[in-house]
């Protein structure tokens, strides 16, 4: 009896706690999502939803103000030794912002001895140029081709500033556009501050160059495309691993991304010592760092545009993306002339990605496909990335 | 050990993983094969199954269209003397395509001494975990061809690993344990030196018209960089679909932190009606995450509370039973970070349209042939986006040996 007495309080004690339980769970199911303000900005980015947006550096936040002063100085010619060179004239719009030759030339005549690379979501790069790990900021590489004299690019300098700096002030349209653009500053574009503020500016248009509408992320990319797209994507081909993410480039960062280590490869392009060497100055990574498994090593760069931006690789010695293709499907590039000869197959430096593949014409054809399909046609037509003083006479300026 | 028969009775049928084998010395075997036809799939082809706002795992592989061996099980125990047994099983679960496996469930030893004082047993090898009787069964043991939506969640559907366990085997009605684990098993990992634990007690009550167990339990495990192995986890190949058909590629994203879940559960039954017996049972879990979601370069704190009930009324009457089946899970959860929207997303813990998962069914279960069990279901299966209703049709072949004096 005693049991039977305990029996029945145990279920009823159940149904009560079962009734009490589920009372409880039918409220609604929720996930509460706080990306503590990641979203935010003054600067209307214009990407889709499902892209993070980039870091905005607190010295330089952008501004609608400073992103069209910058691009009213990207396109200036006057910002250079002999008012010959913008940097608009090594990054073409139209070419997504690459230009098209191997190796562009500075104002003085001097030959980069790099390829132009294409400006394409700079802002989403962890490391800029093609292989300096150290240089993280836009503002730090704008300097660059500014100021530098190894090579000279636009040639201003200690002894030229001053007389370059006048000739911006001298345009009417500047003294507006640095007041809006910097209006907690008294005298935007005088002495120093000024080019500070030239700097920053530049950087600010750089940072805006945002390209994420292509058919592929209209996801109306064609059936070739997509059978390329599986190409890439595949152990056989290896691309995604390097070329990976919705930049296509294992060298992004954006908000959300709290710890990325500096990615650069060597893809067995050169060997001309039969070590795995590059030819000088060339050598990568090890150019910055001098570590001997650093020869060769580069940044592996955004192929949204690819399309565009020929010719590739970081000396632009490869002429076609079929080329490009060929060489990873042999492993490396093999050269038996000219002054580079050597087996990049051969690289003991070569990454461990970098295996040969058989692929047939047909996808190949489909590869390329898919690649021509992360042009994005309206990055390079849009007005508000265009050269400002391409359409006005002369004498507005 | 006379008390012991009764109790083995009891879960004869719901029966549950574990076993003391009987005195008798020799050899004893348990062997079943469970095949199903299903009308439809839990997910489309090339379809992640991903209950929302949960963070799945283990092998809770989606149920698959058609007819499919659901498991194939074979399970030894031998009594080496009065207080001292080893028991093994081996069992083959149907997975998502390749990932369809045998696995080593049991290799454990036992030994039993305190006689005056319990028994005490202590267990040690590969084990399920005894916490749950539902958590421990396999498909020949349920009403329902699936598992329970709650453990497929919480547990990824099954918990088997290596471990300690001691406990009061079935004194004056109660059991009480203890139970350590290595940490293989989902939902914790054996990267970090905390592994799982566990402490479980219940109490049952037996006589001429009623039965009852209730218990309670409490499990924690500890993760780092957890993937989810469904689909994720190492090195990972992009799935490749027939042309004109879209095979997403996974998105790996890892958990590292702490599961904290409690749960009651009763098993409830009333022998006197006319035409059989009735019963009722019932499981609550609540789960506590606190840790990081994260990827290789992201991450995004998580707290969440995630509550289960699954309630399972029956109606046997000779070798029929009726049984039906009513479950869900409430979520609630707390992502904080930069990195938090994507990683929700990819993660599965997004809940745009704050769906709470249900599940509902009714099953037939026809015990033949001794050895032979028939079982008819219908399934409304609304744990995804988008609702499902399915029907089920299988049969149970089940042998056992056991040696005789």
């Amino acid at each position: 009896m005693g049991n039977l007495t305990g029996c029945r309080w145990l279920t009823v004690f159940s149904l009560v706690v079962c009734v009490s339980w589920m009372s409880g769970c039918i409220e609604q199911s929720d996930t509460l999502i706080d990306d503590q303000g990641a979203r935010l900005s003054a600067f209307n980015w214009n990407v889709p939803d499902h892209i993070p947006l980039p870091h905005e550096p607190a010295d330089n936040p952008m501004s609608e103000e400073k992103f069209e002063l910058g691009r009213h100085l990207f396109y200036d010619t006057r910002l250079s030794v002999n008012g010959r060179v913008s940097c608009g004239s090594c990054h073409h719009q139209d070419k997504a912002f690459s230009d098209g030759v191997a190796r562009p030339v500075g104002a003085t005549g001097e030959r980069h001895p790099r390829n132009s690379q294409a400006l394409v979501n700079v802002a989403w790069y962890n490391n800029l140029t093609w292989a300096n790990p150290a240089l993280g900021r836009i503002e730090q590489q704008v300097m660059l081709p500014l100021f530098g004299d190894a090579p000279i690019e636009h040639g201003i300098n200690e002894f030229n500033k001053d007389t370059i700096l006048d000739s911006i002030q001298r345009v009417p349209r500047y003294a507006s556009l640095f007041a809006a653009a910097f209006p907690e500053q008294a005298e935007p574009l005088q002495g120093d501050l000024a080019w500070d503020n030239i700097v920053k500016s530049i950087a600010s248009f750089v940072r805006g160059l945002a390209s994420f509408n292509s058919p592929f992320d209209r996801n109306e990319h064609s059936a070739a495309a997509r059978r390329g797209e599986a190409l890439f994507n595949s152990e056989r081909l290896e691309c995604f691993h390097c070329h990976d993410g919705y930049n296509f480039s294992n060298a992004t960062i954006d908000r959300g991304i709290t710890q990325l280590e500096p990615l650069f490869h060597n893809t067995g392009l050169y060997n001309v010592d039969g070590l795995g060497a590059y030819p000088y100055p060339n050598t990568g990574r090890h150019e910055v760092t001098e570590v001997a498994s650093h020869m060769g090593q580069f940044r592996a760069p955004s192929l949204r545009n690819v399309e565009l931006t020929a010719p590739y690789n970081h000396d632009g010695s490869v002429a076609t993306l079929d080329d490009v293709i060929a060489n990873y499907a042999a492993g490396g590039r093999l050269i038996t002339q000219g002054p580079h000869v050597g087996d990049g197959r051969m690289s003991p430096l070569k990454d461990g990605f970098i295996v040969s593949f058989d692929i047939s014409p047909d996808e190949q054809a489909d590869l390329v496909a898919f690649l021509q399909s992360l042009t994005d046609h309206e990055f390079i037509s849009n007005p508000r990335f265009s050269d400002p003083w391409a359409s006005e006479p002369e004498n507005t300026l | 050990m006379k008390w012991l028969l009764p109790v083995l009775a009891c879960w004869s049928v719901q029966g549950y993983a574990h076993q003391i084998p009987q005195t008798q010395s020799g050899l004893n075997v348990d062997f079943s094969v469970v095949a199903n036809w299903r009308s439809a799939n839990v997910v489309d082809e090339y379809q992640f199954w991903q209950v929302p706002g949960t963070l799945m795992g283990g092998h809770a592989y989606p149920a698959r269209q058609g007819v499919v061996v659901e498991e194939a099980t074979l399970g030894l125990a031998y009594r080496f003397d009065a207080n001292t047994y080893g028991v093994m099983a081996l069992a083959s679960h149907a997975g998502d395509g390749e990932h369809a496996s045998v696995a080593l469930e049991h290799a454990y030893v036992g030994v039993m001494c305190c006689q005056e004082n319990g028994p005490w047993v202590a267990e040690i090898g590969q084990m399920s975990g005894m916490f749950s009787p539902r958590l421990a069964r396999h498909a020949k043991d349920r009403w329902f061809a699936d598992a329970d939506l709650a453990h497929d969640v919480l547990f990824g559907r099954h918990l088997h690993d290596e471990g300690v366990r001691v406990w009061l085997h079935e004194t004056k009605g109660w059991s009480v344990g203890l139970e350590g684990w290595r940490g293989k098993a989902f939902p914790a990992t054996d990267h970090s030196n905390a592994g799982a634990w566990d402490v479980f007690a219940r109490y049952q009550l037996q006589t001429t018209l009623w039965h009852a167990l209730v218990g309670g339990w409490w499990y924690e495990a500890s993760a780092q960089a957890r993937a989810d192995h469904r689909y994720g986890g190492g090195h990972q190949h992009t799935p490749i679909a027939p042309p004109g058909q879209t095979a997403p590629l996974f998105a790996d994203v890892r958990y590292t932190g702490d599961t904290r879940l409690a749960g009651v559960y009763a098993d409830l039954r009333f022998d006197a009606l006319a035409h059989g017996r009735v019963g009722l049972e019932l499981e609550m879990i609540d789960a506590e995450l606190d840790g990081v979601v994260h990827d290789g370069i992201r991450q995004a704190n998580l707290q969440a509370t995630q509550q289960t009930l699954t309630v399972q009324p029956y109606w046997q009457w000779q070798a029929h039973t009726l049984a039906m089946r009513y479950e869900h899970i409430r979520t609630d959860n707390q992502l904080v970070g930069a990195a938090a929207p994507r990683l929700a997303q990819e993660s599965g813990l997004a809940n745009p349209e704050q769906i709470t998962p249900r599940r509902y069914g009714i099953a037939w279960h026809w015990q033949w042939r001794d050895a032979l069990a028939l079982r008819t279901e219908w399934l409304r299966d609304e744990s995804t986006e988008r609702a499902r209703n399915r029907v089920a049709v299988g049969v149970t072949w089940q042998y056992r040996a056991t040696p005789h004096h």
